[in-house]
């Protein structure tokens, strides 16, 4: 996890607990190779975001 | 000669001496000129080769066969397609070919407070939809300009980086890696409120000012976190406004939120490499401050000043004024680099670099002439 999300309290930037909050199903299913998939494309999103106003 | 997987582990080595406090085997050099002046150098089309990027590898082996430098020389953080499918009104290419960064404002003065709530949900609800016409419409046309623009940003930064390790493959250049932040306030400043709003606002709403830094804070340390820390990553943070402020409004405004996001990066392991524009001589007792070898590149202000004053705890870098490479004589920008060398390189902790990149090239001028002989001059003579 990168350094200030924890802080970021946004409805566009979801964690993965958050995310795997809204998705119960993923429980049963591989989730150490699910997770960094999920959190790579939050954070490519949020420096993509983020360098428009750069 | 030798082989550049053997060059790049040299000066790979030289890099982590600078950024641990050692002294390098000599003074590493990083070639001020950008990919703008490189594409010009070859001769071709600015805006052409900035679209079809198939054409910048001839443009950047011809540029590093005849220029000295121990890292990737050039890059750009301004690719033009994204910008054009988002319809950017905040950076917009000339009619000559170079990107360009209007005044706008981004962020109302009476929406400071949706701000300071949800920093990130007012960028992509507000600012964002009204500094890009494509972002401002239907949910539908929005997800697509959107789609558009970030697959036109992937394919432009994986070329340019196939471009990039291959000249890193053949020169032997250092390979570094960089993130991208900003101070609080300067972010707030550039495409939020503009140089005018945020000037008016320090007076009008300081307070709003001093929440809405605060609140922007983490966006600025999880932007400017480097996926892996690594002594030869760093994160870049160019520094605008400060020399804008009165003295009060930068110890109050300015300073503390900034201070805090330096000393969060460098305690995550990272390096910080400051770029110190305009004049910041009134400021040196805050710059050094800052944690231990953090990395600041001069803009103005007076080299010797600075490296009694921060040269012992932070690494210098800067100064040489390129705007030299154009009027003067070859002799003259030789003695400038000497002049530079004889003050900042004893005892270490210097890093060459110029005051300010090249965009613009003069084909009929002297800077490619005077530019190869201090490059040269330097790696001559930097040797410890």
């Amino acid at each position: 996890m990168l350094g200030g999300e924890d802080k970021m309290d946004s409805k566009y930037y979801i964690t993965w607990e958050e995310y795997l909050a809204d998705h119960p199903e993923l429980e049963r299913k591989s989730k150490q190779a699910i997770e960094p998939k999920i959190q790579k494309y939050e954070d490519i999103m949020f420096t993509f975001i983020m360098d428009l106003v750069l | 000669m030798m082989d550049a997987v053997a060059m790049t582990n040299e000066r790979n080595q030289m890099f982590r001496d600078l950024f641990s406090g050692k002294t390098p085997q000599r003074v590493p050099i990083s070639n001020p000129a950008t990919q703008d002046f490189a594409i010009q150098y070859a001769g071709l089309d600015l805006a052409e080769c900035q679209w079809d990027l198939t054409k910048l590898e001839q443009v950047y082996n011809k540029f590093c066969q005849d220029f000295f430098t121990d890292t990737y020389p050039g890059g750009s953080i301004r690719i033009p397609s994204h910008y054009q499918i988002l319809g950017s009104t905040c950076i917009v290419m000339s009619s000559s070919g170079f990107m360009q960064h209007p005044e706008v404002v981004g962020l109302l003065a009476e929406e400071y407070d949706q701000f300071i709530a949800s920093p990130y949900d007012c960028l992509v609800e507000t600012i964002l939809p009204r500094l890009y016409t494509e972002l401002n419409g239907s949910p539908a046309k929005v997800a697509m300009a959107l789609a558009k623009a970030m697959r036109a940003k992937s394919d432009d930064l994986a070329y340019l980086g196939t471009i990039q390790a291959k000249m890193n493959a053949k020169y032997g250049y250092a390979t570094m890696v960089r993130a991208l932040t900003e101070a609080p306030f300067d972010f707030l400043a550039d495409f939020l409120r503009s140089f005018k709003g945020i000037s008016g606002d320090v007076r009008r709403c300081p307070d709003k000012v001093a929440a809405a830094c605060e609140a922007v804070l983490p966006l600025m340390i999880k932007k400017g976190t480097l996926p892996n820390s690594s002594m030869l990553g760093a994160t870049f943070i160019p520094l605008h406004m400060a020399p804008y402020l009165r003295d009060k409004d930068f110890a109050t405004l300015y300073w503390p939120t900034f201070k805090k996001l330096v000393e969060t990066l460098v305690g995550m392991g990272q390096k910080v490499e400051l770029f110190v524009e305009q004049d910041w001589m009134r400021y040196l007792d805050y710059l050094y401050e800052l944690p231990e070898n953090t990395i600041m590149r001069f803009e103005y202000g007076d080299a010797k000043l600075v490296k009694e004053k921060l040269g012992k705890k932070h690494i210098i870098s800067g100064f040489y004024p390129v705007t030299l490479l154009q009027t003067g004589s070859k002799q003259q920008c030789v003695d400038k680099a000497k002049e530079l060398l004889d003050i900042l390189a004893p005892g270490g902790k210097y890093w060459w670099q110029a005051d300010k990149s090249i965009i613009n090239l003069d084909v009929n001028g002297p800077v490619v002439e005077n530019l190869r002989a201090v490059l040269d001059y330097v790696h001559e003579n930097g040797s410890y």
